[in-house]
C-alpha cells in the first residue's frame, strides 16, 4: 500500500469539475432516494472507482439492466399511470431515470452535452423535494459552485482563479436578482399544478371532516394559512382556538357535520363572558369556506354568516386573500340552550361499533351521577390507557376505532383522541361534538403577531354540561409525547433552562425565519400585490425600497472592487502607486513591458532641465530597486520612501 | 533598453570597439557569456566580424586561444588530439588537439559531420576530454565560441537542439550602422596594440562574483513567469528546459555584474532573454528570431506589476 497523498493538481480534468458538480447537486436529493436507487448509486461509484478507462457496451447495458431494476423496486407500488398523475411521484420517477442515463454516460468517461447539462436539471427537480430555509441557502451555494465549475471549465484555469472571477459574476448579478424576484410575475401554486392532481391539498390543514382511516395522512406543512395581528400580546396558547367546523355524526372512518338542509334555528344563542379581545386576520386563500375565529365570536364579520354552532362562513369559495377584522370573548366554557335536534344528534352512538368501550363507559355511567364527575372519570380513563401522541400513528381498525385506538394500538394524534373521546362521552350519557380548526402555537408568534400555518390544524371536543359547552382538550391526556413529532409544541421547545437572553434571540431568530419563509419561500403573486398595494398606500416605502437598491448596487460595486482590486508583487510597489498615478495624470504613460527602472529613466529624460525632479526620482528608483531587488527591507527605506514620494506632489 | 556599463567594464570595451566599431553591446554580451561561464554561438553570415571579435576578445582576456575551422571531412580527432608512437622513445605520446586551449573559436561548427560535432559539444559540456581511455582535463576557463552560418544550408549538418542547448547564447553581429561603417571604410588607424586587460586571478574572481549576484524574490517570480510562459502559452514547440532557465540565470547575473550591480533587476531579465532564447525555442508558427521572443515574451509578462 502506498500512502502519498495524491498532491492536488493546479488544474483539474473536466471530469472531475463534473464529478464535483454532481456531488454539490446530489447532496440533497440522496435524502430522497429509497433503498435501492441507493444501492445502485453505490454500485455505479465503485465501478467507477475500480474500472479507470472506458466502459465496454456490456457494462454499459449491465448498468442499464441494473437501473431500470432499481427504478422499478424504488416505485414499487406506486406504479401505474394512476399513480404518476402525482407530481411528486414523477418527478420521483423523472429523478431516477435521470441518474441512471447520467450513470450510463459517467461510465463511458466521455462529456457530452446531455452530462453536462444533467447538473442543472439534477438542480432543479431537487427545487421539488424541498422548500425549507436550508435548502435555499444551499441552493444559493449550488448555483455558485456551479458557475464556478463552469468558469473552470472555460477559463481553462485553476480552481483559486475562477473562484475570483465567479465570485465577480455572482456579484455582479445580485442586484438584478433582487429586483427580478421581487418583480417576476408569478403564477399561483394552483395554477402551477400542470395538470397533475394536486397533493393532497384536501388533507392538509383543516377541511369540513375528519378521517380517521389510514389515508389520514398527516402531513405537517409549514404553509401560511392565517396571520392574526392582535391588539396587545398574543393570548396565551390555551384560548387560540380558531374553530372552523363542528363534527355531530359519526360515519365510522370519519366524522361529519350536520348537514346544511337541516333547519336548525339560526340565532346565535351564545352568552358571553370572558375576556375581550379585537384582532385583525389575513386569510390566504384555502379554496374553503370557513372565516376563522377564536371562541366566542362577538359578532358576524363582513359577509360571514355565523351559524348557531359558533361557525362562521362565507357564500364563495375563498380564493383570493380576504382581511377581516375580529372581536372575540376569550372562554373555554360558554352557556348555550341547544334545541332538540342538536341534542339528539349529539348524543347518538352505536354500542355494537365499539363494545369494549361501551362497557367501560357504562361502569363510568352508573358509578357517577353529575356529568361533570362522569367527563372526570374518562378523562382519568384515558390516563390510565398510556396512550401516545405521534403524528406517525398505525392504521386503526375502520369498523370498531374507538376500541381500536383505546385498547389495542394506543397511538395518534387530535384526531383520534378527540374522536375516541366524543365517542365515549356520549355513550357514558353526556352529548359531545368535535370542534375542529386550527390551534394557534405560540411558538409562531412574536409580541402581537401570530401565523397559523396548516401543520397548526387541530381538533378537539366540547361536552355539553349544565346548559354549558366546556372545552376539553384531549390530546392532553396522553401520557407519551413523540418529540420528534411536536417540534412545535411551545412549552417543550423553550425549557426553562435557557436563559432570557437565549430565548430572545430564540425568539429572533424564529421571526426572521417567519419572515423569510413568507416573504421569500412562499413569495407568490399574492404578496406581489400586497407589496404593490402596500408600496400605493406609503410613499415612503417605495423612497426606503429605492434607497436600499441603491444601497445594495453601492455594496456589490464595493466587494466588485474589492475583488478586482489589482494585486502587487511587492509592498513597495504599493507605495509606489500614488506616485505612478499621478505620473500617469501628467500624460507619462507607462508602456506595458516597461520595467519601472526603464520608466522612471524616460521620465528622467524627458525632464532633463527639471534638476530637482531628476534627482529626485533617482533616489526613488534606486530605493525601490534596493528594498525589492536588493532584499533591503527596512524600516528606514520603506520611510525614506514613503516620505519621497510625498515630497514629490510639491515639487 | 538604456544599461550603463560600470566603469571597471568600459576600459576593455573601448580596445575591443575599435576592432568591432559600433558594435558595443555584442562586444558586452560576449563578455557577459564569458563571465556567467558559458559558450557563445555566433550565428550570422560571413565578414561581419566573427572571427575578430573572437581573436581580439581573447587576446583582451589574455588567454591562449585556439581555432578549429570545421569541415566535412573532419574526425573527432583532428579536435581532442591523437596518440601518436613515438619511435625515438618507443612508447605512444599524446599530441594535443586545439580544444586544449583556454579560448576556442570553433569556426562553421555546422560544416563537420556529427561524430566531430559532438566530440566538441562533449568536452563543452564535461570540460574533459577522454582519449584511450585516458581522461584530460581541459583548462580552466574553458570558452568556446562557435560561429555558423544560418543561411548556407548545402552540405552542413544543422547541429541538433540537445546540442545547441550547450551554448549559453546566441546572438548574430549584423551589419554595422552608416556611420560606423564609413569608419570602417576610411580605414582608421588603429594606433595602441590591444593588451591584456585582467589576470587569470582577476577573471577568476569576477566569473565567482557574477555566481554570487542577488535574486530577490521578486525577481525570480518574474523569471519563472517568463519559463513558465516558453513552456505553457503554446507558442513554442517545446519551452526552455531546465539547463536552458538554468543558463537564462546565469547570464542575469553576469550582466548585471557587468552593470556593477550585485543584485539582478528586471531589466537585465528583459535584456539577455531573447539572447539566452534564441537557439533554444521555435516557434510553432513563423520564423524564430531574437527580435519576435523579445516582443512575443515581453508583451505578455510584465514586470513590477
Amino acid at each position: 500500500m502506498r500512502f502519498s497523498l495524491p498532491s492536488l493538481p493546479t488544474k483539474l480534468d473536466d471530469l472531475v469539475l463534473l464529478d464535483l458538480a454532481y456531488i454539490v447537486v446530489l447532496l440533497p436529493l440522496i435524502l430522497m432516494l429509497k433503498v435501492p436507487m441507493i444501492l445502485f448509486s453505490i454500485i455505479v461509484l465503485s465501478l467507477l472507482y475500480f474500472k479507470r478507462t472506458p466502459a465496454g457496451n456490456g457494462l454499459i447495458l449491465f448498468v442499464f439492466i441494473l437501473g431500470v431494476l432499481s427504478v422499478y423496486l424504488s416505485m414499487y407500488g406506486a406504479f401505474s399511470f394512476r399513480g404518476l398523475s402525482r407530481l411528486k411521484l414523477f418527478l420521483e420517477l423523472l429523478v431516477y431515470v435521470l441518474l441512471v442515463v447520467v450513470a450510463m454516460q459517467r461510465l463511458t468517461r466521455k462529456i457530452n452535452f446531455y452530462l453536462l447539462i444533467s447538473p442543472f436539471l439534477f438542480l432543479a427537480l431537487s427545487l421539488f423535494f424541498y422548500h425549507s430555509i436550508v435548502m435555499l441557502t444551499y441552493v444559493i451555494f449550488e448555483v455558485f459552485f456551479l458557475l464556478w465549475m463552469i468558469l473552470t471549465h472555460r477559463m481553462q484555469s485553476d480552481l483559486v482563479e475562477s473562484f475570483r472571477s465567479a465570485m465577480v459574476m455572482f456579484m455582479y448579478s445580485l442586484p438584478w436578482v433582487v429586483v427580478l424576484f421581487i418583480f417576476f410575475p408569478r403564477i399561483s401554486f394552483e395554477h402551477a399544478n400542470y395538470g397533475f392532481k394536486g397533493e393532497t391539498v384536501q388533507r392538509m390543514g383543516h377541511d369540513g371532516t375528519m378521517y380517521l382511516d389510514n389515508k389520514a395522512l398527516l402531513v405537517p406543512s409549514n404553509r401560511i394559512v392565517m396571520e392574526v395581528g392582535f391588539e396587545k400580546q398574543v393570548p396565551p396558547s390555551h384560548y387560540l382556538y380558531f374553530r372552523g367546523s363542528i363534527l355531530y355524526i359519526d360515519k365510522k372512518d370519519h366524522w361529519e357535520p350536520i348537514p346544511p338542509f337541516v333547519k336548525r334555528k339560526n340565532h346565535v344563542s351564545y352568552k358571553k363572558d370572558g375576556i375581550k379581545i379585537a384582532y385583525k386576520v389575513t386569510l390566504y386563500p384555502t379554496q374553503k369556506r370557513w372565516i376563522y375565529l377564536l371562541d366566542i365570536p362577538q359578532s358576524p364579520v363582513k359577509e360571514s354568516v355565523l351559524d348557531r354552532d359558533l361557525i362562521s362562513t362565507v357564500k364563495h369559495f375563498i380564493k383570493e386573500p380576504i382581511h377581516y377584522t375580529a372581536r372575540s370573548t376569550l372562554n373555554s366554557k360558554f352557556y348555550d340552550k341547544v334545541d332538540r335536534y342538536t341534542l339528539k344528534v349529539s348524543s347518538r352512538f352505536d354500542p355494537k361499533q365499539n363494545p369494549k368501550t361501551y362497557e367501560e363507559a357504562l361502569k363510568i355511567k352508573n358509578l357517577y351521577v353529575s356529568k361533570k364527575e362522569r367527563a372526570k372519570a374518562i378523562v382519568t380513563f384515558f390516563h390510565t390507557k398510556s396512550l401516545t401522541y405521534t403524528l406517525k400513528p398505525e392504521p386503526l381498525d375502520i369498523n370498531h376505532t374507538t376500541d381500536s385506538f383505546l385498547f389495542d394500538k394506543k397511538r395518534g394524534y387530535c384526531v383520534h383522541f378527540a374522536s375516541s373521546f366524543t365517542t365515549m362521552a356520549r355513550m357514558a350519557g353526556i352529548p359531545a361534538r368535535i370542534v375542529t380548526g386550527y390551534k394557534g402555537d405560540s411558538s409562531n408568534a412574536l409580541n402581537n403577531y401570530l401565523a397559523v400555518k396548516e401543520k397548526d390544524a387541530h381538533a378537539w371536543v366540547e361536552l355539553y354540561m349544565n346548559e354549558h359547552w366546556v372545552r376539553y382538550e384531549t390530546t392532553s391526556t396522553a401520557s407519551h409525547i413523540e418529540i420528534n413529532t411536536v417540534g412545535s409544541e411551545n412549552e417543550q421547545t423553550n425549557s426553562p433552562t435557557q436563559s432570557p437572553l437565549a430565548k430572545k434571540i430564540n425568539l429572533y431568530l424564529m421571526y426572521a425565519k417567519y419572515q423569510v419563509e413568507t416573504w421569500i419561500l412562499y413569495y407568490s403573486n399574492i404578496r406581489q400585490k400586497q407589496l404593490l398595494q402596500y408600496a400605493k398606500n406609503n410613499p415612503r416605502f417605495i423612497f426606503i425600497f429605492v434607497i436600499s437598491l441603491i444601497a445594495l448596487l453601492i455594496i456589490t460595486f464595493l466587494i466588485i472592487t474589492y475583488l478586482k482590486r489589482p494585486r502587487y508583487s511587492s509592498e513597495a510597489l504599493s507605495i509606489l502607486q500614488p506616485l505612478l498615478r499621478s505620473l500617469k495624470k501628467k500624460g507619462f504613460v507607462r508602456k506595458k513591458d516597461e520595467s519601472l527602472h526603464q520608466y522612471f529613466m524616460r521620465y528622467i529624460e524627458d525632464n532633463q532641465e527639471k534638476k530637482d525632479l531628476r534627482i529626485h526620482i533617482k533616489e526613488i528608483d534606486k530605493i525601490y530597486e534596493l528594498i525589492v531587488y536588493r532584499n533591503l527591507y527596512t524600516k528606514e527605506l520603506v520611510q525614506r520612501l514613503k516620505k519621497l514620494i510625498k515630497e514629490f506632489h510639491k515639487i | 533598453m538604456i544599461y550603463i556599463i560600470s566603469p571597471e567594464f568600459t576600459p576593455i570595451i573601448d580596445m575591443l570597439e575599435k576592432y568591432l566599431i559600433g558594435k558595443r553591446e555584442t562586444i558586452a554580451l560576449s563578455l557577459a557569456t564569458f563571465f556567467a561561464g558559458g559558450h557563445l554561438l555566433l550565428e550570422d553570415i560571413p565578414g561581419v566580424g566573427k572571427t575578430t571579435l573572437a581573436k581580439h576578445l581573447s587576446q583582451v582576456l589574455g588567454l591562449d586561444f585556439g581555432r578549429i575551422q570545421f569541415t566535412s571531412d573532419m574526425l573527432p580527432s583532428d579536435i581532442l588530439g591523437i596518440n601518436y608512437y613515438n619511435q625515438k622513445d618507443g612508447a605512444f605520446v599524446f599530441r594535443k588537439g586545439p580544444i586544449f586551449s583556454s579560448f576556442l573559436l570553433a569556426d562553421e561548427i555546422n560544416r563537420s559531420m556529427p561524430k566531430t560535432q559532438s566530440a566538441l559539444l562533449q568536452a563543452m559540456e564535461e570540460g574533459v576530454v577522454t582519449i584511450d581511455a585516458v581522461a584530460y582535463i581541459l583548462p580552466k576557463p574553458f570558452f568556446v565560441i562557435g560561429t555558423q552560418n544560418p543561411h548556407e544550408e548545402v552540405g552542413t549538418f544543422p547541429l541538433p537542439n540537445s546540442q545547441l542547448d550547450r551554448f549559453m547564447c546566441s546572438f548574430g553581429i549584423g551589419y554595422p550602422d552608416k556611420s560606423s561603417e564609413r569608419d570602417i571604410l576610411l580605414g582608421k588607424k588603429i594606433d595602441t596594440k590591444t593588451q591584456i586587460m585582467f589576470s587569470p586571478a582577476q577573471i577568476e574572481a569576477l566569473m565567482h562574483k557574477a555566481s554570487e549576484v542577488k535574486l530577490s524574490k521578486v525577481l525570480l517570480d518574474f523569471l519563472q513567469e517568463i519559463i513558465a510562459f516558453t513552456r505553457e502559452s503554446g507558442k513554442f514547440e517545446y519551452g526552455l528546459s531546465t539547463r536552458g532557465a538554468l543558463s537564462l540565470v546565469a547570464m542575469v547575473k553576469s550582466w548585471a555584474m557587468l552593470q556593477g550591480r550585485d543584485y539582478a533587476i528586471p531589466d537585465d531579465v528583459q535584456m539577455v532573454t531573447p539572447f539566452v532564447c534564441a537557439h533554444r525555442l521555435v516557434f510553432r508558427e513563423g520564423t524564430t528570431s531574437t527580435k519576435r521572443i523579445d516582443v512575443e515574451i515581453f508583451t505578455h509578462i510584465h514586470p513590477d506589476t
